[in-house]
């Protein structure tokens, strides 16, 4: 079986391989210079010739930053190439009546089929967020936004995950529909749902987030490292949330329409602050809701748990379609 | 599900007027020792949601024997091989193929070779690519036999099956499908798609297969013409029942034609079933089961072709306008 399955994906193997080393030598060439440009620059920092300049560290490479984040694209691509085909074409073409009739099991037809196809996808996730995971090193420690979606979803465990996911999509369309052309449109479709669906409904929530309240008039607050900000603003005196500031009319971000007439001054930019808008910014409270920067590896776990989980069962809704439905 | 029912034996000794079964092989039986049985079926139906696409099928194929699985197209031809092979599985009713019920097990599958209508074959891959596959997935292969035939048949083995031409590629995959050197060989429509001289030579091979290994063959068709030649036995399929089951050679004796004047035939009835009667203006035709002779000395007897006997069992296919049809057993 193992055979067959390589003598008919041997061209994807290759193409994919091709891919992933083309991909290697840009993310290891660049991401030498990256490393060097951020370590020149924390030495000038830690030579007390300025620090500020470290933000703009990466203007050289804005090609290579897009390649990088585009790789959030790259779990879906096994699942339309690879997962939608992989039976849907049998189907379509009748050669699932050749296979069935060789001295096969369908049952270990089908292991031996979506076995290699989910390695396929285990390898393509995982070399991919390696790469990507050392190349954002030096930007992880600089702009510490690894915890953020976008930046989350290309590094770590999760992009194994939604390898796996995305094939195992793409092989359970594909077995339900036979139809190849009709299984890669619900594969993307479903992909691109179930990973918006998790990351802005689920994700945030995997953990309660902590809030922290501040004054208005002091320096506000920032947690260490790498957390994940999910809300911030500021509370009025009655415990309401005010509405983000739009415009100018606000001072220390409170829309001017919920102080005094002697705040107005100060919000154009005079120095002094009135008494009575001191005293009407002291009932106010900023908060932050965040998930702080150490809870990294727990989501990455439970965003990975949960995609391995839907992969399971669409690989177990696949086993159950083929083996029980007659050819 | 009645495991009684298509059993000729248990139904006493009648077997010259066998006035409500037209689908027990007692008579051809008892005259020749039938080997054991390659395929026996018995109340097997299948149903697709709500559609019946076979009804209660109950037939016996001794083994080393080539038959024709004959019948209209959605008679039922492709839906009794898929439950053979164990690719579709029964609604209800009995099955043993090769002494095995058919189940997803390697030795089952090893046994049989079936050929689908579509002739399916990984169309990018070459002749001798499929003759690799089959190497590593089937205990018994034999390579070497597929070369030699295609060889011979001038059929390039490195060429990508989806470029041969329709003939070719069937050729490519009954050679396939013997290497597997199965016991029971399941074609489904294997010539329908063949030009003629395409057929000549595919059924040529096989009946050479067939004469050196003695497997035995079951192959659907609605074209009776292509299966008189290489066929011993017969399936006969209308409208998802069996019409007809058994040797052909007892068949045809079994069967008679009788010619004379018209008028009333309860007479003959009483000692033969009538199968189809024929008018025309001065005479009447008659296709009776039953061998024994005619008391009538008005009709006169003759042999009946397989073609006549399958028409005339199919009704329906009989041009309307000069047939009056008795399909008895129809609705058994």
């Amino acid at each position: 079986m193992t055979w067959l399955v390589w003598r008919q994906h041997r061209a994807q193997f290759y193409l994919g391989a091709a891919l992933l080393a083309a991909f290697a030598v840009v993310i290891a060439i660049t991401g030498v210079q990256v490393a060097d440009q951020y370590h020149a620059a924390e030495a000038a920092c830690a030579a007390g010739q300025g620090c500020r300049h470290l933000g703009g560290l990466f203007l050289g490479s804005h090609a290579v930053g897009f390649l990088v984040i585009s790789t959030l694209g790259a779990p879906v691509l096994v699942g339309l190439f690879l997962g939608a085909p992989l039976l849907a074409a049998e189907y379509e073409t009748g050669t699932t009546q050749f296979a069935w009739m060789q001295s096969v099991t369908r049952k270990h037809w089908l292991a031996v089929k979506v076995s290699w196809m989910l390695l396929a996808a285990a390898v393509w996730g995982g070399v991919i967020s390696i790469l990507v995971t050392w190349w954002s090193g030096p930007d992880n420690a600089q702009q510490l936004d690894a915890f953020k979606p976008g930046r989350f979803d290309l590094m770590g465990a999760v992009p194994v995950a939604y390898a796996l996911f995305a094939m195992a999509l793409g092989i359970a369309a594909g077995a339900l529909l036979r139809r190849v052309l009709p299984a890669i449109a619900v594969t993307l479709a479903g992909f691109i749902a179930a990973r918006a669906v998790i990351t802005l409904l689920l994700r945030p929530h995997y953990m309660s987030a902590v809030t922290v309240l501040y004054k208005v008039t002091g320096a506000g607050y920032t947690p260490a490292g790498s957390y994940w900000q999910i809300a911030q603003g500021v509370i009025g005196p009655n415990g309401q949330t005010l509405p983000q500031p739009n415009g100018v009319d606000y001072l220390d971000g409170i829309p001017l329409a919920y102080l005094p007439g002697s705040c107005a001054a100060p919000a154009r930019g005079a120095a002094t602050v009135p008494a009575s808008c001191s005293q009407a910014l002291a009932h106010f409270r900023g908060f932050l809701t965040y998930q702080p920067a150490d809870r990294y590896w727990t989501f990455q776990g439970i965003e990975t748990g949960i995609f391995l989980v839907l992969a399971a069962a669409l690989i177990a809704l696949t086993a159950f379609v083929v083996l029980r439905r007659d050819a | 599900m009645t495991p009684l029912h298509g059993v000729p034996d248990l139904r006493g000794p009648d077997h010259e007027v066998p006035a409500d079964s037209l689908e027990g092989t007692g008579l051809g039986e008892a005259q020749r020792p039938p080997g054991p049985a390659a395929i026996a079926t018995s109340g097997l139906s299948k149903r697709y949601r709500k559609v019946s696409a076979l009804t209660d099928c109950t037939v016996t194929v001794p083994e080393g024997r080539i038959t024709a699985l004959i019948g209209p197209n959605g008679a039922g031809k492709t839906t009794l091989l898929h439950l053979l092979a164990g690719l579709a599985l029964p609604t209800a009713g009995e099955m043993t193929v090769n002494g095995a019920t058919p189940r997803q097990d390697p030795a089952f599958l090893a046994d049989i070779g079936f050929l689908a209508q579509e002739i399916p074959l990984y169309r990018r891959m070459s002749a001798a690519d499929h003759i690799r596959v089959g190497a590593h997935l089937n205990p018994r292969w034999d390579g070497a036999s597929v070369q030699e035939r295609l060889t011979s048949l001038n059929i390039p083995l490195d060429r990508a099956v989806g470029k041969l031409s329709g003939g070719q590629r069937a050729q490519v995959a009954l050679a396939l499908t013997l290497a597997k050197q199965p016991r029971l060989l399941l074609l489904d429509e294997p010539v329908a798609a063949l030009d003629p001289l395409a057929r000549r030579n595919f059924l040529g091979v096989l009946a050479g297969a067939v004469a050196a290994n003695g497997l035995t063959v079951v192959m659907s068709s609605h074209l009776v013409a292509d299966m008189e030649r290489v066929c011993d036995h017969l399936i006969m399929l209308s409208s998802s029942r069996v019409q007809l089951c058994g040797d052909i050679e007892d068949l045809l004796a079994e069967h008679q034609i009788l010619v004379g004047p018209r008028k009333e035939i309860t007479a003959i009835q009483k000692s033969h079933s009538v199968i189809q009667v024929t008018r025309t203006p001065r005479q009447l035709t008659l296709l009776v089961r039953g061998n024994g002779p005619v008391a009538d000395p008005a009709f006169q007897a003759s042999d009946v072709s397989l073609e006549e006997l399958v028409l005339a069992y199919l009704g329906q296919d009989a041009p309307p306008a000069l047939t009056a049809l008795t399909t008895e057993g129809d609705d058994q």
